[in-house]
């Protein structure tokens, strides 16, 4: 499906990683596999360190930091945030939304919009999609996308598939109308819910609610072990997903947008690991230095968190000064997959900080 | 095919690999191995293969005959 825009822009971009760093090489003796085994999966994979958060920190913990950090620096201001749009799949609790929780915490306007979405690894434009909808209305003039997971407590550390992908993080965007009226955003989205047991969590939700049989941790035939309480991947079937569709989406979204892939600047995509990245851009015909694919070896997956953090890591100041026409893309549970043309920057801030 | 089994050894990390040869004596042979099967075969043939498919076979002939399968 695609989609249009015109009129909003990204003004700021502030990622948060948990101050905890773990190494791969120290995780290698909780797997059933050889060293040998291991040191091929990290070299192929891109893994080395990651970002995992220490135990009880919640996805509201990593927002309200961040928040906190730009309200304190003058940055955003309490009064001109009309809507707050977290996109999480590790919420607080089943309800309320986690959205109203740091709501309260900040002591934010009562006139405003909180909305919890839930999404993964599409997550960002997910959520930009839905802040520029709520931009639409007269009375919303900035939006604070917050994207977060705290993914590690619901991963088995016993799980090669899963554990060493991972990272904890969140990521504020701040998203408001566009004083160049016309500026155009052309984004398009697939959704595919016949594979939405290729990424999933079990236990946890109404359906199979976690009781003590939920925690036992089963061996599957590989040697990986995790409990129904844990995250699952199918990583085959999220490669094939990825490879088949993501390519054509690209190549249909520059098809939309009226341009060809020579005239964007970054690709700057959601970081699943170094090897499915380095696929995308041999298989798109695109270079690496347009591409990082950086994140998963210096901070791990944060699922709907990484394409600010790439932002943030990647560019940085850069952003601070100059525009690039970017090519954003997503792709994950659902499965999902997304891609949005638009210009990015001069922002107001690009920056990472540690919780 | 010469190079496809080129392209196997390489993966499987072993100087060759012959057509009875069967894939559980490879110590490599995992779900990381398979996935680069697969993306080598997306990019060199022009396949999709599923995880499903890979799990009946027992030799590098049987992977050899699937992957021609989906050219």
């Amino acid at each position: 499906m695609n989609l249009q825009y015109q009129g909003k822009r990204i003004s700021g971009v502030l990622a948060v990683v948990p101050r905890n760093e773990v190494k791969f090489d120290d995780e290698v003796q909780n797997y059933n596999f050889s060293v040998k085994q291991s040191m091929k999966l990290k070299k192929i994979m891109g893994y080395d360190k990651h970002r995992i958060v220490t135990e009880g920190t919640r996805v509201s913990d990593l927002a309200i930091f961040g928040l906190k950090y730009l309200l304190d620096e003058g940055l955003i201001k309490r009064d001109e945030l009309d809507a707050l749009v977290l996109m999480t799949q590790t919420p607080d609790y089943l309800m309320p939304p986690t959205s109203n929780v740091i709501q309260g915490k900040l002591d934010l306007k009562p006139n405003m919009v909180c909305l919890d979405v839930k999404q993964g690894c599409a997550g960002y434009l997910v959520g930009l999609m839905q802040a520029f909808s709520l931009l639409e209305q007269d009375a919303i003039n900035k939006v604070v996308l917050v994207n977060g997971d705290v993914l590690s407590r619901k991963t088995s550390p016993q799980d090669r598939n899963t554990f060493p992908l991972i990272g904890d993080g969140a990521a504020v965007t701040i998203v408001e109308k566009d004083p160049e009226k016309d500026s155009q955003i052309f984004a398009n989205i697939r959704m595919d819910g016949s594979h939405r047991n290729a990424l999933i969590i079990p236990a946890g939700g109404l359906k199979m609610p976690s009781t003590p049989d939920t925690a036992v941790m089963v061996m599957d035939e590989e040697g990986n072990s995790r409990s129904l309480d844990h995250w699952f991947m199918d990583g085959m079937a999220v490669f094939n997903f990825v490879v088949n569709e993501v390519p054509p989406m690209i190549k249909s979204l520059m098809d939309f947008a009226g341009t060809g892939l020579e005239a964007v600047e970054y690709f700057m995509f959601h970081q699943p690991n170094k090897f499915m990245l380095q696929r995308l851009a041999d298989k798109m015909g695109v270079s690496y230095d347009k591409m990082p694919y950086n994140i998963v070896e210096h901070f791990g997956n944060s699922s709907g968190a990484t394409i600010p953090t790439n932002m943030a890591f990647n560019l940085g100041d850069k952003l601070l000064d100059n525009s690039y026409l970017t090519c954003l893309a997503g792709f994950g549970v659902g499965l999902t997959a997304s891609s949005m043309l638009m210009g990015i920057g001069p922002l107001d801030f690009c920056q990472m900080i540690e919780y | 095919m010469e190079d496809l089994y080129t392209e196997l050894a390489e993966i499987l990390e072993v100087d060759e690999v012959k057509r009875e040869d069967e894939l559980e004596d490879f110590e490599n042979w995992d779900s990381l191995t398979i996935l680069e099967v697969a993306s080598m075969a997306d990019e060199k043939y022009g396949g999709t293969i599923e995880s499903k498919e890979v799990k009946g076979l027992i030799t590098v002939g049987d992977l050899e005959d699937l992957i021609k399968s989906k050219m």
